[in-house]
């Protein structure tokens, strides 16, 4: 039996976690392609247009996948993995799309409800309804879901040290990883979704320009969940998605972090909760006078203006840097 | 404490409950072409339409006087449950201190909602609040089967223009005469006496068209948003109805859902099948009212939603199968500053075409059939009389 798994979305946050789910249960586990302009012309044919890019990505994932004869593709339902919290309602209704506007799809996805409270889905106890069209019994999928719960808590351990999602995932095999070298220059805070960040083709490799620019990034893995959450019990109202306010106390502890010289907000365009996250992000930095730049991405972005946008504000960081110091 | 609030729909109804409770009411204006600019210009950029609506509204309340602004909350996952959150911020930024009071639900912020009750309560009996909100919800029902028989019969008015007059001037009616939960038959009465007071064409039944309008709860009540959608669909001769009416609203949103009648939950049961769980906003009714409408037998349907309403795009994303699958027509129209008339007008004539070429075909397909019936009805009548059978 063979699963396709989407490169898109929350892959890069949870591919350790369903990497090693079905190694344990012995299924063949078919990754979909880094996304191409073949795989995202795939995706805007079978989307509405007006819907976010990263979405139209992941139905062109999804229909790569079904042309490479897998049995199943595997779309989890996120509905809320903290109490109060959900996901942006586009995640809650993705199975609905994909089995409604991809043709051939509707037999062929397997969508396991995720509600629970933790970042961690080993408690996500709808993965265990996977047991029959799997074919496999309950304990063999509880054992896996431990044993894949272990190796993400330590995937997000080696995160909080100060590495990107792709180096993480490279150290995995390691016994003992270090806290991570800052060899840069200056500190950016690059705040961003998972599948904007690290998805090479969307942002143009954005992380990986700003590293070669020689600037140290730090990205909401890398900070600790208690400093994201001591920023945001002072909030009056919450924003009501997990992510999105992942990156709110992210955003505000670098914001109030002298160590952290600026901050970049990487967003798709038209994504419903960047809108309110944004214009928060925004106004707290005109606060505190931390240079703040939004980045906004689509299927029409140009690579030289992203280019020119990044290098300037590092060299406006660093120009300012130097004014200071000689101040 | 003079008080504003949103404009959505049928305003005079939050006139009239906070009027019956004794506050000074700032009436925000109609939203016009200036509340959007107001709006677009002081708003987050990738905010949704309604936000922006709303900021032009408030703005020009609080220029018209308003000290205290009302408003409803919610928790997610649409972005409208924080709207407030970011008025607030928007209004402060522009110069304005002033109090915005939130009504979330009761289940999330019990303490929150009370303190917002009792600021609005302000001196009154908990009697008279109480016959407040009776004279209010019996007046939402009132007006709402009101404003579905104008939409209806609107269609095949004889003289352009006569129901949208009598609409303003039963909304009137309601203002100046309703006081307590009694006066409301009354003047529900003169209203249909109004009503029926206007000649109308007598279309035979199989030409009429009704037209079902779904979508985002704001463009789909608020006609000032939506381009009068409705009054320009009568005007084409069709019939309309929303999925949306502010009774509706109240019944499924205030009222305990064990008390509660609202037809929204059979709605909800229908949408399963295409959207298994809700979503936020208002995404599965959406759904839901496709297929009722379908099963109520209207000939097509126009979804609205702001330009990039996360719910609704979910919804517009399993449209197309659901309108092949029942084999009704649907029109996606999404709305922002930035829409024009002429747009909406060329695409909703171009849709009815469709949708009157489509019904009309079908009936003369079952014309066919029963002509040839007759034929071979006749065929055998006269071989039975020429003996051969």
């Amino acid at each position: 039996m063979k699963i396709g798994i989407p490169r898109a979305l929350l892959y890069y946050y949870y591919s350790p976690f369903w990497k090693t789910f079905f190694e344990e249960l012995g299924i063949e586990m078919v990754i979909s392609p880094k996304t191409s302009k073949a795989i995202l012309d795939k995706g805007i044919k079978e989307s509405v247009p007006e819907i976010c890019v990263p979405i139209k990505i992941f139905n062109g994932h999804v229909v790569t996948l079904l042309e490479k004869d897998v049995d199943y593709v595997l779309i989890p339902r996120m509905v809320s993995i903290k109490k109060g919290e959900f996901f942006c309602p586009k995640f809650m209704g993705l199975p609905d799309i994909v089995r409604h506007s991809i043709p051939n799809a509707e037999d062929k996805i397997l969508y396991p409800q995720i509600k629970t409270n933790s970042d961690n889905l080993a408690k996500a106890t709808d993965i265990l309804q996977l047991a029959e069209p799997l074919g496999l019994s309950y304990s063999e999928l509880k054992s896996a879901l431990k044993k894949a719960g272990k190796e993400w808590a330590r995937f997000n351990k080696i995160c909080k040290k100060g590495y990107l999602i792709p180096e993480a995932n490279k150290l995995m095999q390691e016994k003992l990883v270090k806290a991570a070298p800052r060899s840069g220059d200056i500190t950016i805070g690059l705040l961003g979704y998972v599948y904007n960040v690290y998805d090479e083709f969307v942002s143009m490799n954005v992380y990986k320009r700003l590293q070669d620019l020689n600037v140290n990034l730090v990205t909401f893995e890398m900070i600790r969940n208690k400093d994201i959450n001591k920023y945001l019990k002072k909030m009056p109202k919450r924003l009501f998605w997990t992510f999105s306010n992942k990156l709110m106390g992210a955003g505000h502890y670098l914001n109030n972090n002298p160590g952290i010289d600026g901050i970049i907000h990487l967003s798709a365009f038209v994504c419903g909760p960047d809108s309110m996250l944004g214009q928060v992000l925004e106004s707290e930095t005109q606060k505190t006078k931390k240079p703040f730049m939004t980045v906004r991405v689509d299927e029409h972005t140009g690579e030289n203006h992203l280019i020119t946008r990044i290098e300037a504000f590092a060299d406006m960081i660093r120009n300012s840097k130097k004014k200071r110091r000689w101040a | 404490m003079k008080i504003s609030f949103p404009y959505m729909g049928t305003t005079i109804l939050y006139k009239k409950l906070l009027e019956i409770l004794g506050h000074e009411v700032i009436m925000p204006p109609r939203p016009t072409r200036k509340t959007f600019d107001l709006g677009v210009k002081y708003s987050p950029e990738f905010a949704c339409f309604p936000l922006k609506v709303i900021t032009g509204t408030y703005i020009e309340a609080l220029e018209k006087g308003a000290e205290v602004l009302v408003t409803s909350g919610g928790h997610g996952p649409c972005r409208a449950g924080f709207y407030h959150e970011v008025h607030e911020r928007v209004l402060k930024n522009i110069g304005y201190d002033n109090e915005i009071i939130v009504f979330d639900a009761l289940k999330d912020n019990f303490f929150k909602v009370l303190s917002s009750f009792f600021k609005i309560k302000a001196n009154n009996s908990f009697a008279k609040v109480k016959e407040a909100i009776k004279t209010v919800y019996k007046m939402s029902y009132s007006l709402d089967k009101l404003e579905k028989e104008v939409t209806k019969r609107r269609a095949y008015e004889v003289t352009k223009g006569e129901f949208t007059t009598a609409w303003r001037k039963i909304k009137e009616l309601y203002d100046n005469k309703v006081f307590t939960s009694e006066d409301v038959e009354k003047v529900e009465l003169e209203a249909y006496e109004l009503l029926n007071s206007i000649k109308i064409k007598e279309i035979p039944e199989q030409e009429k068209i009704r037209i079902g309008i779904v979508g985002e709860i704001y463009v789909v009540m608020e006609p000032s948003v939506n381009m009068e959608i409705e009054e320009t669909l009568n005007s084409l001769g069709v019939e309309v109805e929303r999925s949306q009416y502010l009774s509706e609203w109240i019944e499924f949103t205030l009222v305990p859902s064990r008390y509660s009648k609202s037809h929204e939950y059979e709605i909800l049961k229908k949408a399963d099948k295409w959207l298994e769980i809700g979503i936020g906003g208002h995404a599965k009714q959406s759904v839901g009212f496709i297929v009722d409408f379908y099963d109520r037998g209207f000939d097509g349907i126009i979804q609205l939603m702001p330009f990039g309403c996360l719910p609704e795009l979910v919804a517009q994303s399993i449209i197309p199968k659901m309108s092949n699958e029942l084999g009704i027509p649907v029109l996606s129209l999404s709305i922002d500053e930035q829409t024009g008339n002429a747009n909406v007008q060329t695409r909703l004539e171009a849709f009815l075409d469709l949708v009157k070429s489509i019904k009309f075909e079908k009936q003369n397909k079952s014309n066919i059939i029963s002509l040839q019936d007759i034929i071979s009805r006749n065929r055998i009548a006269n071989r039975t009389k020429e003996g051969i059978l």
